[in-house]
């Protein structure tokens, strides 16, 4: 048969073509670890996302870090001195500290990176809003001008910011540090080919769609790592991460959400087993301005108390949760550890309603609660808890991302259930960005003494003093109902034995500085 | 002949435009935008967001930003990727170009051999009992949906018996699995329909004459009566190919192969409209010019139909 020759020649020409192509020398003290998907970018000025920031955080770094148990610490700012009554900062910065270019950081290049995240041609994402606090900030987003005038170089080491207003959280922000020589030594593209920070290791290439390699920096300011690099290995389908990991594939698994279950249950993976609670809340919103019955604040405690975080958590999460009756995460500055668990109690629920004129549900306009398809099982779990509890009959829309964000932010959804990951370690992060009246992602709940509070905190430098603030302004938001918390997801990833040093912190994993591998 | 081919790919390059026009307004209708979807949780800062869309000129007329895709495809660089910044769509979907239609084509040329000779096997013996265990086997192999395929042999294959990689690209090892399960489900509908195809054709006056002539029974098969089964069977080709490269995207997520179906999904996702459309293109461009590359072998296969300009 000569079809059968022909499949067979094509078929090794093809497997020897492919051989040739791909084929990569093995290193062996590498770490091997997994991404969901591609990051965008790995640009610190354009990233957006939190994949990019899982690469990004091992490349670049910002004034300040987070330790592992979610401390800030100096990192490229040594130590900081307010100004001017708090509207600015002078920061006197690391010496000693290295890009991977080899040239040594200084102010230019804190002036440098604050320009370049506002400049009008450079697509600066999430980070830009962070450095558009400075003095002339708008002059340079406008492009009126290059020079960020609120910068001032006072020598190498030593940097003064001006800042619109009085702002103590500043220096927590996550600004990502950038060589100013990298333009002139790259080129406009230059985050395609090289990387430009002074972080433990420097972007070694990236095959899109498999991997992105990182290499140790050797001269990093804490010492060089103790691996040759990481290969964080794209994969977007879980199981053939999970089978990966088993075959040996991967030293590091980051476990997805849909195999908790399989890895908490195994006994097999006990000792491979690493948890920590993530800075990540979720709450269910509840707009007011798009659903009457909801501007009824006893409406919306009938709605909470139905919902029982311990079942949530045995039934939906296998236990990989942690019940959660906030709005600041543990680890995060301004945690109230004294919160008073939510009761479950159905028949208050129901004399709530009743009270509020909807008894049974009679009335009430129909509703739809919204969310993701990952999060099917929790969206068909509450409503048909609230039916239970209440009578009332809500039905369950399933939105594709892009058409969720889209609903979500132009406030078209009632009722959903959504989250939020930290932008910097503070508590005030949290309660500003989604309760906060002016906040442009204010999720429908606004008080007037709440908004009060918050303008009130964001001015005081003392972090208890402030902290105190922040749990006045979390009890009135959970005393009025303005969202239902629910339970903390943890973040679950699984270690191979002989790799040491991986640290699970609620913002997500460590950089692998100080990771090492026992062959 | 010439004037024939001429005149369809005229008609091929009218399709063409059909196509990235119709798929250019299909993306922009679908709610949010590349960077609603790149900002994720904070999309709902108007400012920022309305400044990125200024930078990404996703603010400006929709035509004009349709002039500027036709733009990029006269340049060969199909424009700049929105979800990753400073890339060409080229660029993005290079890797994925040279493993999407050659994993189809190995495929292919795998399956139908094997599957001619196990539909005319059964053809030949029809009613016995290797005619049912082969009928039985590829009503068997039609039903299983690829990715449970997929899932029983890594975990027999890679994880029990240790012999193939679980997953990647780049080996010959890795190539196997996949290229088997995608195998199986044209392998069976060619069986099929060769099976059909002989069926008919041995009911044929001439294969009753070749036999009457005492020909021996194998030459009757495979020389007088099988070539015939291939006219009607190059039909469905197009359209097996066509299958092949839209299922490319479950097994090459099964296993995690950067494959066009891989990133035509998260394109779409990440409302990427470059590389979305582009990839729509190349799709649409492999099933014409397939579909076109067997109307013209038609006539080499069966001079019957040879194709003239002024045929019709």
């Amino acid at each position: 048969m000569n079809l059968f020759k022909t499949a067979g020649i094509g078929t090794t020409a093809l497997s020897l073509l492919t051989y040739m192509a791909f084929a990569t020398p093995v290193v062996c003290a590498e770490l091997r670890t997994n991404l969901p998907a591609d990051p965008a970018t790995i640009d610190p000025i354009v990233a957006s996302e939190l994949i990019a920031g899982d690469v990004i955080r091992n490349i670049y770094e910002s004034f300040t870090a987070i330790d592992s148990h979610g401390n800030v610490i100096p990192s490229l700012a040594e130590s900081w001195e307010a100004l001017d009554g708090g509207r600015g900062f002078r920061i006197h910065l690391r010496k000693g500290v290295k890009f991977h270019s080899g040239r040594v950081f200084t102010a230019k290049d804190v002036k440098f990176s604050l320009e370049q995240l506002l400049l009008p041609t450079s697509k600066a994402g999430l980070n830009s809003p962070h450095a558009s606090a400075i003095v002339g900030a708008d002059e340079v987003k406008s492009g009126a001008t290059t020079e960020l005038k609120g910068v001032k170089i006072v020598d190498d080491y030593t940097v003064e910011i001006a800042l619109k207003s009085v702002n103590p959280l500043f220096p927590l922000y996550p600004i990502y540090m950038m060589d100013s020589g990298v333009i002139a030594e790259a080129g406009a593209n230059w985050a395609t080919k090289i990387s430009a920070g002074t972080g433990p290791f420097k972007f070694g290439g990236w095959s899109r769609g498999q991997q992105v390699q990182l290499e140790a920096h050797k001269d990093y300011w804490r010492g060089a790592p103790k691996i040759d690099g990481v290969r964080f290995m794209i994969v977007p389908d879980s199981n053939t991460a999970m089978s990966m990991y088993e075959t040996g594939g991967l030293d590091l698994l980051r476990v997805p959400a849909d195999l908790v279950r399989r890895v908490i249950g195994d006994a097999a993976m006990k000792g491979q087993l690493v948890t920590s609670p993530e800075a990540r809340v979720r709450y269910l919103a509840m707009n007011a301005e798009l659903y009457k019955p909801f501007e009824d604040k006893r409406v919306r405690e009938a709605f909470c108390i139905s919902l029982d975080q311990a079942e949530m958590i045995e039934g939906l999460y296998y236990g990989a949760a942690l019940p959660f009756y906030g709005a600041v995460p543990p680890g995060i500055g301004g945690y109230n550890s004294n919160l008073k668990p939510i009761n479950v109690d159905p028949k208050r629920a129901r004399a709530l309603l009743a009270e509020a004129g909807y008894a049974g549900g009679a009335g009430m306009p129909p509703l739809n609660f919204s969310n993701l398809e990952p999060n099917k099982t929790e969206s068909l779990y509450i409503t048909s808890k609230i039916k239970e509890a209440l009578g009332v009959n809500v039905g369950v829309e399933i939105l594709e991302r892009g058409t969720m964000l889209k609903s979500m932010n132009s406030r078209q959804l009632p009722y959903y259930y959504w989250g939020w990951s930290l932008d910097y370690p503070d508590g005030l992060n949290f309660l500003e960005a989604l309760w906060y009246g002016p906040s442009p992602y204010n999720r429908g709940w606004k008080n007037a003494e709440y908004d009060a509070r918050i303008a009130e905190a964001k001015a005081i430098a003392d972090n208890d003093a402030r902290y105190k603030v922040y749990n006045q302004a979390e009890k009135i938001l959970l005393d009025e109902w303005g969202m239902c918390p629910l339970p903390l997801q943890l973040q679950v990833v699984l270690v191979k034995p002989g790799v040491k040093g991986v640290k699970l912190t609620s913002s997500r994993l460590e950089p692998f500085w100080d990771v090492s591998i026992k062959p | 002949m010439l004037r024939y081919i001429l005149r369809r790919l005229w008609s091929l390059l009218l399709v063409w435009a059909v196509t990235v026009t119709v798929t250019f307004f299909a993306m922009r209708m679908v709610p949010g935008d590349p960077i609603t979807v790149m900002l994720s949780d904070q999309s709902g800062n108007v400012d920022l967001a309305e400044r990125l869309r200024a930078q990404y000129g996703l603010d400006r007329p929709l035509l004009y930003q349709l002039f500027d895709y036709l733009a990029g495809i006269a340049s060969g660089t199909f424009g700049l990727s929105y979800r990753f910044v400073g890339y060409s769509v080229i660029n993005v979907i290079a890797g994925g170009l040279a493993i999407t239609p050659i994993l189809a084509l190995v495929s292919f040329l795998v399956a139908l051999p094997i599957g001619v000779v196990l539909g005319v096997s059964a053809a030949v013996r029809a009613g016995g009992w290797l005619d049912a265990v082969i009928t039985i086997a590829l009503v068997a192999s039609i039903s299983i949906p690829s990715f449970a395929l997929a899932a029983v042999l890594v975990w027999v294959f890679s994880i029990k018996l240790e012999l193939l990689p679980v997953a990647g690209w780049g080996s010959v090892e890795q190539a196997i699995l996949p290229i088997i399960v995608l195998v199986v489900a044209p392998t069976a509908v060619i069986a099929r329909l060769a099976r059909t195809y002989m069926l008919e054709v041995l009911d044929c006056d001439y294969v009753r004459t070749a036999r009457a002539k005492g020909v021996r029974e194998s030459l009757v098969i495979y020389r007088h009566a099988m070539r015939n089964t291939l006219v009607p069977l190059l039909t469905s080709v197009g359209i097996i190919f066509g299958a092949l490269l839209s299922g490319a995207f479950i097994v090459e997520t099964v296993f995690n192969i950067p494959g066009l179906g891989r990133i035509a999904v998260e394109s779409i996702l990440a409302r990427d409209y470059p590389v979305t459309m582009t990839i729509v293109l190349l799709f649409t461009a492999f099933y014409t010019l397939i579909n076109f590359a067997v109307d013209l072998l038609y006539g080499i296969v069966d001079p019957r139909v040879r194709l003239t300009g002024d045929a019709s």
